[in-house]
């Protein structure tokens, strides 16, 4: 009888047996981790190729290392127990589970010692007599094919050339730099700085207006962005218009509409009404200047007295810059009043040397006050003071000194009585005679007020504010005031209706039988003429200061017009349809009155 | 190997052998039926009881007779029908006459038919369900209780019940619960052609002689008690859990024809019934050991009768032979990562 084998000790054949086993499922692991890593580095090189990050293509290898790195950690974390192995074993060695269960009840002994040390010598000799290599676990996969590809596709992609960069893109609208040593249309705006004010208040504004128009000029001959030049005119023109508007403001527009009306009462004050209403008070002095002229004394009273009433009114709606405005221009109108007096009387003095066209314009002075009547009757008067003989120039010093002691001095005469006394003497002399030529000239110049003095300074720099837009490349924005269709510094049209002729566009609501509004319904819209027009993307607008107007295109608004109003207002034409439109809406009952009377005329 | 080693191997050899000539001394007598008589020893040797099924004249009684004269054990039949009593199974406590036929004032215990250590249960459902009560509670209890006195009944005791599954007209279908005592429900098959041709030489002869008896109670009960030394690795006890755990239906390891088809699965006498199945088949192998195959070559015997099938599964027609092939291939045997493993080498 042979006796059998000699087998090992269980224990350490086993840790030979296992050590083997989980070498090779870490290395597998490991290599999947290289794999997916090399597979992750090559779409890694790919991207940085088609970015063309040149430089990164070879660390994408890297992404494998890590992977590896990845691999083993994972096997680390996921290292079989001895309990596992040995049911790998027990399959592959086909030994029916007897190394799982020696294992087992190493651990934690059964009843029977003799069953034990049975089954421990089976699982040493089932692993003794075991061929290694059916207990391999596999260490290649399918998946680590990929390894290699990644790998050569890593290496590929680092020696590509590079794709050719694309064009790049077009700079913003703006963004180029403009350098302009002078730009048309900012003197205009500098010029604010000498403007006459009422108040400190608005000096310090328009002195800071100046001062950002002197800065932006001096930016502009340093050279700066075309579009922040723009934005940087575009708000000093808002600031000119707000200065321009402030007759029109809340506070000042009550008082405003009850001076209009006032105004409006008297017939031959409707222009003027209109004009004040419209806030142009150059327009407003103007008028007032012809009603000065006139030659008949109850027209000027009248105009006085409407002056007065419409100042009384605006002081006690709480207007006071209107009605400084009007009682500015009720002292001007006594002083137009004297001018005109004192042209017509020196006329009177030289009747019989007036020539036809110096007769005609005098008597075109007296009905219309036309400044321009106003203006050639002087230049006839100096041409007629010029052809005197010395005899008659005595004479005619005789005559003014008669005149003024026979009104006694009540008359309103714009030269003193000392005046006319030296005039008189002065007549003998060329010296004198210089003077009076001087003095002609006086008082053929028209004196506007220093509100219309301060609109026109005003206008004068809104116009080149709009100029030195275009000067830079901009389509400047109709601003509050400005006129509608046509160039800087025209007459206004008829707000609603810009350039046209108000009377060839009835008033219509859209999309009603009655339908007479302006708009083309053909169902199909026009090319927009607006080739320089640049959106302001990155202009430094101030987050905490409202948009200004240039960008907002606000309307101005005018007193004594709303939106239901038949005709031309603030928001366009109103179609007939659109009137008393609030008593057919769905306007709740308890908010029918409030809203309707908001919108009536 | 140590001297401990070399003699319980040498016990496991002289296992395996006797297993064999017992099953050699019952082909002598019984024609194929292989499975059947490997099954009812698994069964002996674990020391449970087994349920046969099958249809009349395959050979169940004289499988039992002969397994009976094979071991040397004392057999007794009941052949139960509906007015057997259970006082018929277990035995009574009778007035003992003297000679003149008058009372002796003194009762004696006559031991009724499950006094015996291989006890033949023929056509058991046909009983009453208080009949069939009777023998059961001696098959956990391995003990009677008569007029108040509890008879412990001698070791090895043995059941192997029969079943008809034709004629259920008048039976009595055993309960869930009842069932679950048998450790081994075998099912016995149809014999093919060359062993029914074999039969029908065999019997229509001469009457053979009883085998001799191969193996006496001693060497039984030895058997019993190696068979519970064998042990069972802790992967291979998981995988009896799991493969009961996963034949109820509400539990969410369950195969789709598991939900489908069962109502009630197996319990925790399941699991212990696969484990001592398991022992007592690595035992006739030689092993002391028991091997994932050994679970799952004993499951369909352990489990077929445990797993209740619901009306759906009845009248789809699923089996429960066919519910435990499901379990088997969707338990996996091993952990995954092991498995994984395996499928990749």
């Amino acid at each position: 009888m042979t006796s059998p084998p000699r087998v090992e000790s269980l224990h350490p054949l086993f840790e030979r047996w296992a050590r083997r086993v989980r070498r090779r499922l870490a290395l597998r692991r490991v290599l999947t981790g290289l794999a997916w890593g090399l597979a992750a580095g090559g779409g890694a090189a790919v991207a940085a190729w088609y970015l063309r990050h040149g430089a990164l293509r070879p660390w994408a290898a890297l992404f494998g290392v890590a992977g590896a790195l990845f691999g083993l950690a994972v096997a680390l974390r996921r290292r079989w127990s001895d309990a596992e192995v040995a049911l790998y074993l027990d399959a592959r060695l086909g030994a029916d589970e007897v190394i799982s269960t020696a294992l087992a009840l190493e651990a934690a002994p059964g009843p029977s010692a003799n069953a034990e040390a049975a089954i421990a010598a089976r699982a040493a000799r089932a692993l003794g007599e075991g061929d290694p290599s059916r207990a391999r676990p596999r260490v290649l996969a399918r998946a680590h094919g990929v390894a290699p590809l990644a790998g050569a596709l890593v290496a590929a992609m680092s020696l590509l050339p590079l794709p050719p960069s694309p064009p790049a893109p077009p700079p913003p609208p703006g963004a180029e730099r403009v350098k302009l040593e002078r730009l048309a249309g900012l003197d205009a705006i500098i010029a604010l700085e000498r403007l006459a004010t009422k108040t400190d208040a608005e000096r310090e504004r328009l002195k800071q207006i100046a001062e950002d128009a002197k800065r932006l000029r001096a930016g502009l001959r340093e050279g700066m962005e075309q579009r922040e030049a723009q934005a940087e005119i575009a708000r000093l023109r808002d600031e000119i218009a707000a200065e321009r508007l402030d007759l029109g403001d809340q506070k000042n527009r009550a008082g405003l509409e009850a001076a209009v009306g006032a105004l409006a009462k008297n017939d031959a004050l409707k222009d003027a009404a209109k004009a004040l209403g419209d806030g142009d008070l150059v327009d407003f002095d103007q008028e007032m200047q012809k009603l000065a002229n006139l030659a008949e004394r109850e027209a000027r009273e009248q105009a006085k007295q409407a002056l007065e009433e419409a100042e009384k009114a605006a002081r006690e709606r709480g207007a006071g810059d209107v009605a400084s405005s009007l009682a500015e221009q009720r002292e001007a109108f006594a002083q137009r009043e004297a001018r005109a007096e004192a042209l017509r009387e020196l006329a009177r003095g030289l009747e019989g040397h007036l020539s036809e066209q110096a007769r005609r314009d005098l008597e075109e002075f007296g009905e219309t006050g036309s400044p321009e009547a106003q203006k050639r009757l002087a230049e006839s008067l100096e041409q007629a003071l010029e052809g005197l003989s010395p005899e008659e120039r005595k004479r005619l010093a005789e005559r003014l000194q008669k005149q003024m002691e026979g009104e006694g001095g009540a008359a309103p005469s714009p030269l003193t009585r000392e005046q006319i006394e030296a005039l008189a003497r002065k007549l003998a002399d060329p010296k004198g005679q210089q003077e009076l030529a001087d003095q002609m000239k006086e008082l053929a110049r028209q004196a506007p007020s220093a509100g219309a003095e301060r609109q026109q300074g005003l206008d004068e720099a809104e116009r080149g504010g709009a100029e030195a837009q275009q000067g830079l490349g901009a389509t400047p924005m109709p601003m509050p005031g400005e006129t509608g269709g046509g160039a800087p510094g025209e007459k206004p049209a008829p707000s609603g209706n810009p350039g046209g002729d108000p009377s060839k566009h009835p008033p219509g609501g859209p999309g009603s039988h009655h339908d007479t509004g302006r708009g083309d319904h053909s169902g199909s819209t026009g090319e927009v003429a607006g080739g320089q027009l640049r959106a302001k993307a990155s202009a430094r607008v101030n987050p905490g200061a409202p948009l200004h107007g240039a960008t907002l295109g606000r309307a101005p608004g005018r007193a004594g017009e709303t939106a239901n109003q038949a005709g031309t207002g603030a928001l366009g034409t109103v179609g007939p349809t659109e009137l008393d439109g609030v008593e057919r809406n769905q306007v709740p009952e308890e908010y029918r009155e409030q809203v309707g009377r908001y919108f009536q005329p | 190997m140590s001297d401990d080693a070399t003699s319980f191997e040498a016990r496991l050899t002289e296992a395996r052998a006797t297993g064999e000539r017992l099953k050699q001394a019952i082909a002598e007598v019984i024609v194929g039926q292989d499975a059947v008589v490997e099954q009812v020893l698994w069964a002996m040797i674990a020391g449970g009881h087994v349920l046969l099924e099958g249809a009349p004249g395959l050979g169940k009684t004289l499988l039992v007779r002969t397994l009976a004269s094979c071991l040397d054990l004392r057999f007794s039949r009941i052949q139960f029908t509906p007015d057997l009593m259970p006082s018929d199974v277990t035995g009574a406590n009778v007035l003992v006459m003297d000679a003149s036929g008058g009372s002796t004032g003194r009762f004696e215990l006559h031991r009724g038919p499950i006094f015996g250590q291989l006890v033949l249960a023929d056509e058991i459902n046909r009983a009453t369900p208080k009949t069939q009560s009777a023998l059961l509670e001696a098959m956990q209890e391995h003990a009677v209780t008569i007029a108040g006195t509890r008879h412990v009944l001698e070791e090895p005791f043995f059941v192997l019940a029969t079943e008809n599954p034709i004629e259920m007209e008048g039976t009595y279908p055993l309960p869930e619960a009842q069932l679950d005592r048998f450790l081994l429900k075998v099912l016995v098959p149809n014999p093919s052609e060359d062993e029914l041709t074999q039969i029908v030489a065999r019997t229509t002869g001469h009457a053979a002689a009883p085998p001799t008896a191969v193996l006496r109670r001693a060497e039984v009960l030895a058997l019993r008690e190696l068979c519970r030394d064998v042990a069972v690795a802790e992967p291979v006890l998981r995988y009896a859990a799991r493969l009961v755990g996963a034949s109820v239906p509400e539990s969410t390891s369950a195969p789709e024809l598991v939900r489908r088809a069962l109502r009630f699965g197996a319990g925790v006498r399941g699991a212990q019934s696969l484990v001592l199945a398991g022992k007592a088949m690595a035992l006739f192998e030689g092993r002391a050991h028991v091997a994932f195959a050994d679970i799952a070559r004993v499951a369909p015997a352990v489990l077929r009768h445990r797993l209740i099938r619901s009306f759906e599964g009845e009248a789809d027609g699923v089996t429960t032979d066919q519910v435990i092939e499901a379990l088997l291939a969707a338990v996996p045997t091993r952990p995954e990562p092991v498995e994984a493993a395996l499928r990749a080498s």
